[in-house]
């Protein structure tokens, strides 16, 4: 039995996460622990689970833990976590600085415990069939992708710049990124970004842009981040990617596998998803990685890569030029 | 009676003609191409003149209008000859292959006795014409985002001009020209762009463009240019601002379909799915044009509408060779 703690609940995933945990024979959800108590007591309740005050304490009970904190918070609980020699899997972006995300790395590495980014689109059976499709060689080389992961402005710590890092950029850059360099092999090496704030400009961050990157194997791709889903919007927001091969073309829709919802009471339509849960299969992968002692499916290397674009699409859009990447050599 | 003569015996050309031939008091009296074969088709059919010089055509005094339906850079050079006659001109988009000859057309235009219109035939889709109407009603609010695709299988032109890059600029200036133009339409002046593409980087017979463009309201646009894809035809759009969001995807609107039921062959039969339209929008384009003729108006594409695609078009080129952005005066 592998007993895993859940570190804050200040990310809305944690939510997802703490089912997909339930869901497997082999883990133990031993609990919640959380700085705010109220939040902690409520998500416990919800879960049937202990309500732990201490970081601390509930690291000693675990093996794993899943941090689903503030961004800028990750680095300090994964240092905890790993000092205690406790696997480590921890939402996305991985943190708000290279420089934390590489000690968060050295630590996990140093300790001996695993560290996983939570990417759970990769678990996404279309996006697994997109793999295929591509590995096989089906659409020849690939040439381009034109990637969104569109969304809601999500309130609260997310659009608080110390805690988050950033706005719409840093919150929907990385899903995309990773399944980009997924699925190409391939690095960012250039990005340029137009970025603004448009659409709620009561905050004190971006919620929308543009970011064009250019990667080795001369692969060329855009990626719209923007929270530009609003509140009418039948659904909270997308992934999608349309990929140029040199022998074909893939669309995909990822969450386009949906019931239309018609309710007076709404005041508007609305797209309910049926399709898989890919929470549950980011934690049954990350699960399975600590019960077999094999390497995990998205690393924290993974993690840096995916937020250092967006880090580089910021200092583009600041300067207005493009920027090299990797942001520290 | 008004009387047309086309340069050319394309697709457009034919379109024009048949757009023609639908208005009343308007006739198609004469075709030009350098090559017999449709020529002599498409002027029996109009019962026609047929000439295999483009000059005699713009030379004839019978003719009222002279409509330009040909290869891209053959379009300065007829065009200011045609205007020179004190005919009415029509001129397929682009308005030229480059900024000079552009130049050199609008000068001849400011000199000429005759209207002048250039085919950016998309201010002329009904819903392309609700879509600014929204924008204009403030039912978006600040706009932030505009995103936009048109999507098909590379054409074949005479003589392949079209895979001739540095004749038809691609993708770029021959498909997603008709984007600029109408986010011009909607968003005003182009502040700089930032492009990525396959433009004279490919040895394969397909062109792909990913082009950002930042307008001085601060619109940050997206457009996806293909000529990628193996088969097919799409046009996407979205636009997304504070208070609304609109999209359309025109191709797959069918208020139709037929599956017809082969009696001869036991396999399924094809489904057509179908969008009737009253007119055809290359017939509601060309009708304005004759409406600006006869009651002395002002195109709803002018010369300097049609610079300003232009423009982006030349600065996309630019920003795929250069890698940087370049900046819109």
């Amino acid at each position: 039995m592998i007993k895993v703690g859940i570190l804050s609940c200040a990310h809305m995933h944690a939510g997802g996460y703490a089912h997909g945990l339930q869901l497997l024979p082999n883990v133990e959800l031993v609990g919640i622990a959380d700085e705010n108590k109220e939040r902690g007591e409520k998500f416990a309740q919800h879960f049937n689970i202990k309500y732990i005050p201490s970081y601390e304490e509930l690291i000693q009970k675990v093996d794993a833990v899943v941090i689903t904190s503030e961004n800028s918070k990750h680095k300090a609980l994964t240092l905890m976590a790993a000092e205690q020699k406790k696997h480590v899997l921890c939402e996305k972006p991985i943190s708000v600085s290279v420089a934390d995300a590489q000690a968060m790395i050295d630590a996990c590495k140093q300790n001996g415990v695993k560290l996983q980014t939570a990417f759970p689109c990769r678990f996404s059976p279309s996006f697994k069939r997109v793999k295929q499709v591509v590995d096989e060689g089906q659409i020849g080389q690939i040439i381009a992708i034109n990637g969104t992961n569109h969304g809601s402005m999500p309130g609260g710590w997310f659009t608080d710049k110390e805690l988050a890092g950033g706005g719409a950029v840093m919150d929907h850059t990385v899903h995309v990124a990773d399944l980009i360099r997924y699925l190409t092999g391939a690095e960012f090496i250039k990005v340029y970004a137009e970025i603004d704030k448009k659409f709620h400009p009561e905050l004190n961050t971006d919620d929308c842009g543009t970011l064009s990157m250019t990667m080795t194997k001369g692969i060329f791709c855009t990626l719209d981040p923007s929270w530009s889903r609003n509140s009418a919007y039948p659904v909270w927001g997308d992934v999608t990617m349309r990929i140029i091969g040199t022998k074909g073309v893939i669309n995909m829709d990822m969450f386009n596998q949906k019931l239309n919802l018609y309710n007076v009471d709404d005041r508007k339509a609305q797209w309910l998803y049926y399709g898989a849960n890919t929470d549950a299969g980011l934690i049954k992968s990350f699960i399975d990685a600590i019960e077999n002692d094999t390497p995990v499916f998205i690393s924290g290397e993974d993690g840096l890569r995916a937020m250092e674009l967006a880090l580089g699409a910021y200092l583009s859009a600041e300067k207005c030029q493009p920027v090299e990447l990797p942001l520290v050599k | 009676m008004l009387k047309v003569g086309i340069l050319g015996t394309g697709t457009m050309a034919k379109t024009h003609a048949s757009a023609y031939r639908a208005i009343d008091g308007v006739q198609v009296a004469a075709f030009a191409d350098s090559l017999p074969g449709t020529l002599d088709i498409v002027a029996k059919e109009y019962n026609a003149k047929a000439y295999t010089n483009y000059d005699e055509l713009i030379n004839d005094s019978s003719l009222d209008i002279i409509d330009v339906c040909l290869p891209t850079p053959l379009h300065k050079e007829n065009t200011i000859k045609a205007l020179a006659t004190g005919k009415h001109v029509f001129c397929e988009k682009p308005v030229a292959r480059t900024l000079e000859d552009a130049m050199e057309v609008k000068k001849a235009v400011d000199a000429a006795k005759g209207k002048f219109m250039v085919g950016h035939v998309v201010r002329f889709f009904p819903e392309f014409m609700v879509m600014k109407q929204m924008i204009d009603e403030g039912k978006l609010g600040t706009v932030g985002i505009a995103r936009t695709s048109r999507i098909a299988a590379q054409p074949h032109g005479v003589k392949d001009w079209y895979e001739n890059m540095e004749m038809s600029g691609g993708v770029i200036l021959d498909l997603i020209i008709h984007d600029f133009d109408y986010l011009n339409w909607f968003f005003g002046k182009p502040k700089r762009v930032y492009a990525q593409g396959l433009f004279k980087k490919t040895q394969e017979e397909m062109d792909y463009a990913l082009v950002v463009i930042r307008y001085e309201s601060g619109v940050i646009a997206h457009v996806e240019g293909s000529w990628a894809e193996p088969s097919g035809f799409n046009v996407k759009a979205e636009i997304c601002g504070s208070k609304g969001i609109i999209d359309v995807e025109p191709y797959k609107e069918a208020p139709l379909t037929i599956n017809l039921r082969d009696p001869e062959v036991k396999q399924a039969g094809v489904i057509v799915p179908e969008a009737p339209v009253e007119e055809s929008q290359y017939t509601t384009e060309i009708r304005h044009f004759i409406d600006c003729i006869i009651n002395d108006k002002t195109p709803r594409v002018t010369v300097d509408d049609a610079i300003y695609a232009l423009k982006i078009g030349l600065a996309a080129l630019e920003s795929i060779e250069t890698g940087l952005p370049v900046n819109i005066d």
